[in-house]
């Protein structure tokens, strides 16, 4: 018998419960917001001329420049714009080095045991035993400064977290009846790694992008307030607040708020988002 | 979880924390001078620590030479300390004879043993020992180059302890003699008229053997010298503090200064036997807002004005009245430096073209550069020689230090770049920290306006002066500041033979300059060498391997119960003159 019932399949389910998360809903529209505010920006349709020196050093915000101007006159809603850009690049270009190498070597290990597991074990444990900071900064001395090498050097830091999580749902899904009929079937290993049981794993490697999202954008704040991040020249949210640092004792307080203000929103959105997208993926959480 | 209780609880701590860092008035440092220090003291070790300023600044009152500055004359000369008068110089400048102060004692201390512990007196001797300390390549001293070359066999010495592994302090240099006791011979290789300049720094200072030999390694916290304050004690990263030393030799307040010095009451204490106070405490105070704080309060006796809080203190170049009712005195001080901005002449392209150097100078607008990063307190460069400094010559006018954007483009055209078309991207080097990589920021910004692209490399100060040292850089900014009072001492910067790693940090070496520079180096001080010294300068601004920005001002406010402050930092002997007024400090201290 045919219906037209609604498919309640995990995503399906996922997506009704989300719509019906008012709080995420808004998060959801703030995070699109700023992607999109970061792809005209990229495109450089608005604030293209963030760079513009004037005269009129530390002006106090006012209808001409709604968040004043910085040390050289230059508009800092512009800059700030700019560093949403640059802050949503580095969350999505390290989430997608990060995932790819998470989620093979997680699959490998937990769905070879073995030798393999051991190899790749030990690997993550030793990458794992070094912060991460120290391993980011060291990096970005080999690789020099800029953008790229922040993406490289975050981007090839960050995947423990997530290689664990998927070793250990490879380990559990891999004896589980639909793995051993697609086995019995005559599946290869690739297709029951990738066309079985990834599916059935990847509500957990979408809450673990959002997640290591705000992740990205953090590192990169610090980073570049440390002198190590994005090339200078470049209006990042960190090197806003490393020249706020000084500006502060002469009352300039608008270059801090401002980029301070688009962080937190930005975080707060992908955090409580990322909350939402848990509750309704996770099977142990939904029925709460 | 965060409470408001909890909130409340911690603002209670955090305040009962800041009053437990006020500091009580301790009665026995009453008559302290307390004097900040602008970052952390390393070890007091005159022979390694010989070219740290800020270690130099506390190890001079512990320490002395055989000259020192005149406190108050200007331009600054050298003047006899343990040295008995002017030394002798031979007719060609090569020997000098130093009759040494008798009745100078070093400070009492345990090492003494021949004396049970009572300090020895300064012999003739203990400047060679120390020399030859200052050559021993086991200390890796960065003050030798003040000899190196110089006095004769001393370089010798020191490739043979380098060949045998080991300084043998028994044999001697043959440029250095002591005939008697108070009698010390020093043979030059070459004229050095800057031998007197010399002999004020730190690695010329007299040390004594038997502390050296009793606390081995440990020397650095024991200093013993024979100057006006004995260490007392050393809280790491917190404070030094200095005792008066009771068997102090006969020094006394200069009676001369400059015109001026008498009204501003400088001369009050002229012919008082030094030292004016009872010791001193030197504050390691690292960043800006505690020290300038600290002096807010009253807790350190002057501090140069941090860049961000000028606006807050100085309006219009006057004090504000809020702070000057508090007894509190501006003074402003012309600094003997230079800032600039490198460009390697061994770089191909920008080695090869001047027009091109030439453009990027006029395209510089070092009076933008100097409101933005230094509050307006410094004068646009015109070559390398700063005010303050025998040499300077105040008429000088470069032609190419003019901001002209028009005329920049043309030289560009001229270079065959119109436009900045077919040049690449250049690289600027700048180390770790804000204002450093704002600074390129701006270079960046009117070099672009000119055509020509620049990226920005921020560094950490080693990998910046690595890159320096391997004439890596293509460019990058730079401050020098004086050794001593000597134009000499800038224009060795473009020395041919000096490049990287020595202090000529463009590599510029032009054969018609170096002639001159040799011609000049044996010369005394005095017209003929300054119209030398000017052709050289002429050179320089021509070629353009640097782009001279600002000769810094320093902006300095100081407590109304501090007397006899002079600024001076190539004069590092300088607590002794400073007195504190205790009336006027009862009186200021509470408005603060």
């Amino acid at each position: 018998m045919t219906t037209n019932q609604p498919g309640t399949g995990l995503w399906a389910d996922a997506f009704l419960r989300i719509k019906k998360d008012r709080l995420a809903l808004v998060c959801l529209l703030i995070i699109i917001l700023y992607a999109l505010v970061g792809f005209l920006a990229w495109a450089g349709l608005i604030a293209s001329d963030y760079s513009a020196i004037s005269n009129d050093s530390y002006a106090a915000p006012s209808s001409a420049h709604w968040f004043g101007t910085d040390i050289f006159g230059r508009d800092v809603l512009l800059r700030t714009i700019h560093g949403t850009r640059i802050a949503l690049s580095i969350g999505l270009v390290t989430s997608l080095i990060a995932i790819p190498i998470g989620v093979t070597l997680g699959a490998l290990a937990g769905y070879f045991g073995g030798i393999v597991d051991e190899f790749i074990i030990w690997f993550y444990t030793t990458m794992d035993s070094i912060p991460d900071l120290l391993k980011i900064i060291a990096l970005s001395f080999v690789l020099g400064r800029g953008l790229l090498s922040v993406y490289i050097s975050i981007g090839f830091t960050t995947w423990v977290g997530l290689c664990r999580l998927i070793r250990g749902e490879f380990l559990k899904h891999k004896s589980r009846d639909y793995v051993q009929a697609a086995n019995a079937m005559g599946a290869s290993h690739y297709r029951r790694m990738f066309i079985h049981i990834l599916p059935n794993v990847f509500h957990i490697i979408l809450i673990n992008f959002s997640l290591r999202f705000i992740m990205g954008i953090k590192t990169e704040v610090i980073l570049s307030y440390l002198g190590m991040g994005v090339e200078p020249g470049q209006p990042s949210w960190g090197i806003m607040i490393d020249d706020a640092k000084l500006e502060l004792a002469r009352g300039v307080w608008w270059q801090l708020v401002a980029a301070t203000v688009a962080m937190f929103f930005l975080v707060l959105a992908f955090n409580v988002f990322t909350d939402a997208l848990r509750e309704a993926l996770d099977p142990k959480l939904k029925n709460k | 979880m965060i409470s408001r209780s909890n909130i409340f609880i911690a603002l209670a701590v955090w305040v009962t924390l800041l009053q437990g860092c006020t500091r009580k008035d301790d009665p026995q440092f009453a008559n302290y001078i307390n004097e900040p220090v602008k970052s952390q003291v390393r070890g007091l070790d005159p022979t390694i620590s010989a070219s740290d300023l800020y270690t130099g600044l506390v190890m001079g009152q512990i320490y002395e030479g055989l000259m020192q500055y005149a406190y108050l004359e200007r331009p600054v000369k050298v003047e006899p300390l343990l040295s008995d008068g002017m030394p002798e110089i031979s007719k060609g400048n090569l020997v000098y004879k130093f009759k040494i102060r008798k009745g100078i004692f070093f400070h009492d201390d345990p090492s003494f043993k021949a004396t049970n512990g009572k300090g020895r007196e300064l012999e003739a001797a203990d400047f060679i020992y120390s020399w030859k300390r200052l050559a021993d390549p086991a200390y890796h001293s960065d003050g030798f180059w003040i000899f190196d070359g110089k006095v004769k066999g001393i370089t010798k010495w020191r490739e043979d302890a380098i060949k045998i592994g080991k300084a043998d302090y028994s044999k001697p240099i043959e440029g250095l003699s002591a005939p008697d006791k108070y009698t010390l011979v020093i043979t030059l290789a070459k004229p050095f008229p800057q031998l007197l300049y010399v002999l004020t720094m730190t690695g010329a200072w007299a040390l004594p053997h038997e502390a050296i030999e009793n606390y081995g390694g440990e020397f650095q916290n024991h200093p013993v010298g024979t100057g006006p304050y004995k260490f007392r004690s050393w809280v790491r990263n917190s404070k030094i503090i200095l005792d008066r030393n009771p068997n102090y030799h006969d020094d006394h307040y200069p009676t001369k200064g400059e015109p001026e010095d008498m009204n501003r009451g400088l001369l009050t204490d002229a012919g008082k036997k030094l030292p004016l106070n009872d010791g001193v405490i030197f504050w390691e105070l690292v960043e800006d807002q505690p020290r300038w704080l600290n002096f807010r309060k009253g807790e350190t006796d002057w501090v140069e004005i941090p860049k961000d809080s000028f606006d807050s203190a100085v309006k219009k170049d006057e004090l504000i009245d809020e702070i000057k009712k508090q007894g509190v005195e501006l003074q402003k001080w012309t600094e003997p430096d230079l800032t600039f901005d490198a460009l390697n002449m061994e770089d191909p392209i920008l080695g090869k073209n001047k027009y091109l150097r030439q453009a990027m100078m006029m395209a510089r607008d070092s009076a933008a550069v100097i409101q933005k990063f230094y509050n307006g307190r410094a004068i646009i460069a015109q070559g390398p020689i700063p005010p303050e400094i025998a040499g300077y010559n105040p008429n000088f006018k470069n032609p190419l230090k003019v901001f002209n954007l028009v005329k920049a483009k043309e030289l560009l055209k001229k270079a065959g770049y119109p436009d900045g078309k077919g040049l690449p991207e250049f690289v600027y080097d700048t180390y770790g920290g804000t204002t450093s990589r704002q600074l390129g920021e701006f270079f960046q910004h009117e070099m672009a306006q000119l055509g020509i692209k620049i990226k920005i490399h921020d560094n950490t100060w080693p990998e910046f002066m690595d890159k320096q040292k391997k004439r890596k850089s293509q460019m990058f900014g730079m401050a020098w500041s004086a050794d001593y009072p000597d134009a000499e001492n800038f224009l060795q910067l473009f020395y041919g033979p000096n490049g990287s790693p020595g202090p000529n940090a463009s590599n510029y070496n032009n054969p018609e300059f170096n002639k001159l520079y040799e011609q000049t180096a044996v010369m005394q001080d005095g017209p003929a060498r300054n119209a030398i010294y000017q052709k050289m300068v002429d050179i320089v601004a021509e070629d353009c391997p640097y782009i001279f920005d600002a000769h810094r001002k320093t902006y300095t406010l100081n407590n109304g119960w501090f007397k006899n402050f002079k600024r001076n930092l190539i004069n590092l002997g300088y607590i002794k003159y400073y007195r504190i007024d205790q009336q006027a400090k009862k009186e200021l201290k509470p408005k603060l």
